[in-house]
């Protein structure tokens, strides 16, 4: 690589004259990740321009064009299926940081979800608390106050043997009580509650982790923000943490496959720091009360040089900046480094001249460092300067506009077959067993530690039933505002194992799921965030899955009627030759009306009916059942969208009359352990008879993972009424302090509600206790 | 009636003010966020108000030790107008995290008046982790707190170091200064056991106050529980107002006397 340096920590590159193979030397020396292809079409812009490129310019046209920045592998299949869902209450959709929707008459929710898988893969700790306070500012920069975080994680199984990780991997135990150990502390000491997510383990996730983390806001209708800069002479403000060299390259990182290496990647990771960002939270929101803010964006993956590119270039002005004024961590930082740094707790703000006084006011009484970097101007160009002397000059088209790619893919075909196992002599073992796997078992070791209460405006709890019993709910309820009693539900999904099966199904089957968890509540599905977690894109049958899993998402939500208002795109999840199996994760928000009338998933009287709602079929794909027993199976549960749509509307109207005490879906584990975990919850026994349900075998009736099925506790005296609304079969009665279930005149077991509670407190208390 | 000037004071990590002030708001009273950079440049003074509370949170990350850093700086800037506030007779309570910057400031357990050094601890624990979830407390003494709070209420706790620990002749004398406010108990009332008692405090200690009784520490949050939604088990148990309601309650009325 030939350079020279023009002034201090500034070089120019010659690329003009670079072979291929010195492009590709230029490509590791910089770390930029990017293909030959790219590489050419970067020396071919050169060669237009008749110059060579400094270090900085070549930086941030390759951030610019990263996968993590410019989706490139997405983009066009997002377009094909996920985006363009009509919806009367989306009010931005996939344009800025995250969706806004329409709350009520004056308010709007804001929500997005995004991985951080890889740097948690390397640091958990560091890696998950940044994912945190990544998201958070997404967030806040549409000008809303965040109010719940959640955060769906995936992992190896926890008891996976050492002498079997590939070198450099680090232990499922570890990674996980790192991963939680960061959330927990950067989420609680920013003062946003955690009150839902999901914690799966599987062998899949050995080698590539996954960390997603949500946020939910809300912003008055005249108080959003966008994240755009439309007229000259504003003046950009950097507010909140200083600059340094943690985060360099993040986004080129996100974009490979991991290794043994990776390690030495750490730098890569951000660190975040919730003690600044927890006064920023408070600066930021007193500025656009003050409404003095003209366009905000965050500082997250790529640094400064995504934000004012993207910005300007949105609302077609150019750019002049100041690296020299950029406050630092480190001296001697050089500008490359200054402009694609991703450290946290960064924002950038727009800002007319008049107001700045007022936002050095505000700044300071925080206690919250500022500096102006530079403005917007006319023209289309991005100028950088160094001390007075310009080192960028380039059109802001070239640096922002990305590269797009419809890489060939190929659907995988996969033969249906299922083996019909001998069915168990002893079903009490089989359920206690189930309650006991990591996957079904109690999580409340995890939800603890995440404060949920912070706020005070969670009134449906993730964890839900008579204090000190609670089981898992199947999503929280947020009163936002004061004096109002409309509610926002929220839930995460995800079922990677049907989706390795079948992606398409896969994705069906996540929607489904994300509409029960969110009608169990009584609320009505509203909008999703989809955080898309795939392998490598550059092989085709990845492509394949991608193809598949978005056509699901697509065609069930498009039916449904519910838009994908935000969302993230996580490819090269792949390490040793090995991928993670298609998990797009949607995070989804319902409204809740009224929530007096929300309710949740504990059973609540003696004597009141218990019903099944939906059809329960022998498809035992990707169940836990047959993971448990190790039978086979690649018949996956198949989702008919019309009995969804009506199931969820007959739910939801007996919700609304206030016929239904308790609900909760049927998912991993079946309905037997929905039922346990009713019991569970409410502290209380039941009867149930499994002949309502029809002829098929006892286990399949119990642990089928068949889809759109819920459970619900009817009030006495009110079935009539209930039996005219929803089509549902009555399978028993809230009593006595044990879960006796039979299938006919035959009895299949008899478990006290404290052994059942028991066996599925175990299930990760056992480790880490 | 006379309204009471309320003031929430903040730093960098404390987190629970909203919650509060809406409390205070709710009550009728004048309620205003002070930020320590206020009082330390002269901005605001607390002798302008009649009640300071330091809310929960994580003050200055609590990296030190919970509040260390709060206490040292609200030391460093208004020791001696706290000194007088507290005299005077005015109210002091901290939630949580306040409850921890008060021990660290001396002015609790306070068993005669305020102290140069801590004389107790919130220590981290028994489980070793931080854990959110609710508790069952047991009335103790009625006084400006309490008064118009029912004998058993429920309320959240959310921390990870509030397990209440001091040497035994200073226990001694917060028992026979009848400092202890509120125990945990089971939910029955009677003596609890972890999780219960969540954090494995002596005496299962959750709330006390200084010899003259009026400064609070709590450990458990009563401005998470001021409605009745907002307690877990509103589906089960009708209430009017949120059991923290009643300690907001109690020192607005007992407030009449100034």
């Amino acid at each position: 690589m030939r350079l020279k340096e023009i002034t201090s920590k500034v070089y120019e590159i010659d690329i003009l004259n670079a072979s291929n193979e010195e492009l590709m030397e230029i490509n590791d020396a910089l770390g930029l990740a990017l293909s030959l292809e790219e590489m050419q079409k970067l020396q071919g812009f050169f060669q237009s321009m008749g110059r060579n490129p400094t270090d900085i310019e070549i930086h941030a046209i390759a951030q610019g064009w990263s996968e993590h920045c410019s989706y490139k592998s997405s983009k066009p299949v997002l377009r094909k299926y996920i985006f363009g869902i009509p919806s009367k209450h989306a009010l931005i959709v996939m344009q800025d940081d995250a969706g806004v929707v329409e709350f009520d008459e004056n308010y709007a929710y804001v929500f997005k979800i995004e991985s951080h898988n890889h740097p948690s893969a390397v640091e958990p700790y560091g890696g998950a608390a940044t994912g945190v306070g990544g998201i958070i500012r997404d967030i806040l920069n549409m000008g809303a106050k965040p109010i719940a975080l959640v955060d769906p994680l995936f992992f190896g199984p926890l008891e996976y043997p050492y002498e079997k990780l590939n070198p450099g991997i680090k232990h499922p135990r570890y990674l996980m009580q790192g991963v939680i150990a960061g959330i927990r502390d950067y989420g609680n000491r920013v003062g946003i509650p955690t009150v839902a997510g999901i914690t799966y383990f599987h062998e899949d996730f050995v080698n590539n982790i996954l960390v997603n983390a949500g946020c939910l806001g809300i912003v008055r209708k005249d108080k959003i923000v966008r994240s755009i800069v439309d007229k000259p002479g504003l003046k950009f403000v950097m507010v909140g943490g200083r600059t340094g060299r943690d985060g360099i390259h993040g986004v080129n990182f996100a974009s490979k496959i991991l290794t043994e290496k990776s390690e030495e990647e750490k730098q890569a990771v951000q660190l975040g720091n919730p003690i600044i960002k927890e006064p920023l939270i408070h600066a930021v929101l007193e500025a656009n009360d003050a409404g003095i803010i003209r366009g905000m964006k965050d500082l997250g993956g790529g640094g400064l040089g995504s934000v004012i590119g993207e910005m300007c270039h949105a609302g077609g002005v150019g750019a002049e900046v100041h690296l020299d004024k950029v406050l630092l961590k480190e001296k001697d930082m050089a500008p490359w480094e200054i402009w694609v740094s991703e450290s946290q707790e960064r924002m950038l703000l727009a800002i007319e001249e008049k107001d700045i006084p007022k936002i050095k006011e505000i700044c300071e009484k925080w206690d919250i460092e500022m500096s102006v970097i530079g403005q917007s101007v006319e023209g289309g160009y991005l100028d950088i300067y160094w001390h007075n002397e310009r080192i960028v000059h380039l059109p802001l088209e070239f640096v922002t506009a990305g590269v797009e790619y419809d890489r060939p893919f190929k659907i995988k075909k996969t033969e249906k077959m299922q083996e019909i196992p001998l069915e168990p002599k002893n079903y009490r073992n089989v359920l206690l067993s189930l309650l006991k796997s990591p996957n079904i078992g109690s999580k409340e070791w995890i939800i603890r530690q995440y404060d949920h209460e912070v706020q005070g405006k969670t009134v449906i709890k993730p964890l839900q039933g008579v204090i000190g019993y609670e089981a898992h709910g199947d999503a929280a309820v947020i009163k936002p505002l004061k004096n109002s009693w409309k509610g926002l539900a929220l839930t995460t999904v995800a079922n990677p194992q049907i989706g390795k099966i079948d992606p398409y199904m896969g994705a069906l089957y996540t929607v489904d799921e994300a509409v029960r968890n969110l009608v169990a509540v009584g609320a009505r599905p509203h909008s999703f965030s989809d955080g898309l977690n795939f392998g490598n894109p550059e092989r085709e049958e990845i492509m394949g899955e991608f193809h598949e899993s978005c056509r699901g998402l697509g065609e069930a939500a498009r039916f449904l009627g519910i838009p994908y208002v935000s969302g993230n795109v996580s490819f090269y999840n792949e390490a040793f030759g090995k991928n993670i199996p298609p998990t797009p994760i949607l995070m989804a928000v319902g409204i809740v009306e009224d929530i007096r009338r929300a309710i949740t998933s504990d059973l609540k009287e003696e004597g009141n009916p218990i019903y099944i709602v939906g059809e329960t079929k022998e498809e035992m794909g990707g169940s836990e059942y047959y993971r448990l027993i190790g039978a086979k199976s690649t018949a996956v549960p198949m989702v008919n969208l019309q009995n969804l749509k009506d199931r969820m509307e007959e739910l939801l109207e007996a919700i609304n009359r206030g016929l239904i005490l308790s609900c909760h879906d049927i998912t991993h584990g079946g309905l037997a352990v929905s039922i346990a975990e009713m019991s569970i919850g409410g502290n209380i026994g039941a009867e149930i008879d499994l002949a309502n349900i029809g002829f098929t075998r006892a286990d399949f009736k119990l642990f089928s993972e068949s889809p759109t099925r819920w459970v619900c506790e009817v009030k006495r005296g009110k079935e009539k009424e209930f039996e005219k609304i929803v089509k549902g079969k009555r399978i028993g009665t809230v009593e006595g302090e044990t879960l006796k279930i039979r299938d006919g005149n035959r009895w299949l077991f008899n478990i006290h509600v404290n052994i059942l509670r028991e066996s599925w407190r175990d299930a990760l208390r056992r480790y880490f206790e | 009636m006379k309204r009471m000037r309320v003031a929430i004071l903040q730093i960098e990590g404390t987190n629970c003010e909203e919650e509060s002030y809406i409390a205070f708001e709710e009550m009728g009273q004048d309620v205003e966020y002070v930020h320590l950079n206020l009082l330390k440049k002269r901005k605001k003074s607390l002798e302008d108000y009649d009640l300071l509370f330091i809310p929960g949170g994580f003050s200055a990350g609590d990296y030190v030790r919970a509040g260390a850093i709060f206490a040292a700086r609200l030391k460093a800037i208004s020791m001696g107008d706290l000194k007088k506030f507290v005299d005077e007779g005015k109210i002091v309570m901290g939630v949580c995290n306040g409850f921890q910057v008060l021990i660290e400031l001396g002015l609790l357990p306070g068993v005669d008046g305020i102290s140069d050094r801590p004389e107790a601890a919130l220590m981290i624990n028994d489980s070793n982790r931080f854990e959110c979830r609710w508790t069952y407390l047991r009335k103790e003494k009625n006084n400006i707190f309490t008064r118009e709070v029912p004998e058993v209420i429920s309320l959240p706790v959310a921390h990870a170091e509030g397990k209440f620990l001091t040497d035994n002749k200073t226990l001694e004398k917060i028992k026979e200064n009848e400092q202890i406010i509120f125990r945990y108990v089971k939910p029955d009332g009677s003596k609890a056991v972890y999780p219960w008692n969540p954090n494995g405090s002596i005496e299962d200690i959750a709330a006390l106050t200084n010899v003259y009784g009026n400064v609070l520490g709590i450990m458990p949050h009563p401005e998470r529980a001021f409605f009745p939604h907002q307690h877990p088990d509103w589906m089960r148990k009708e209430r009017t107002h949120g059991d923290g309601y009643y300690i907001f309650k109690s020192i607005v009325e007992g407030k009449i006397k100034y």
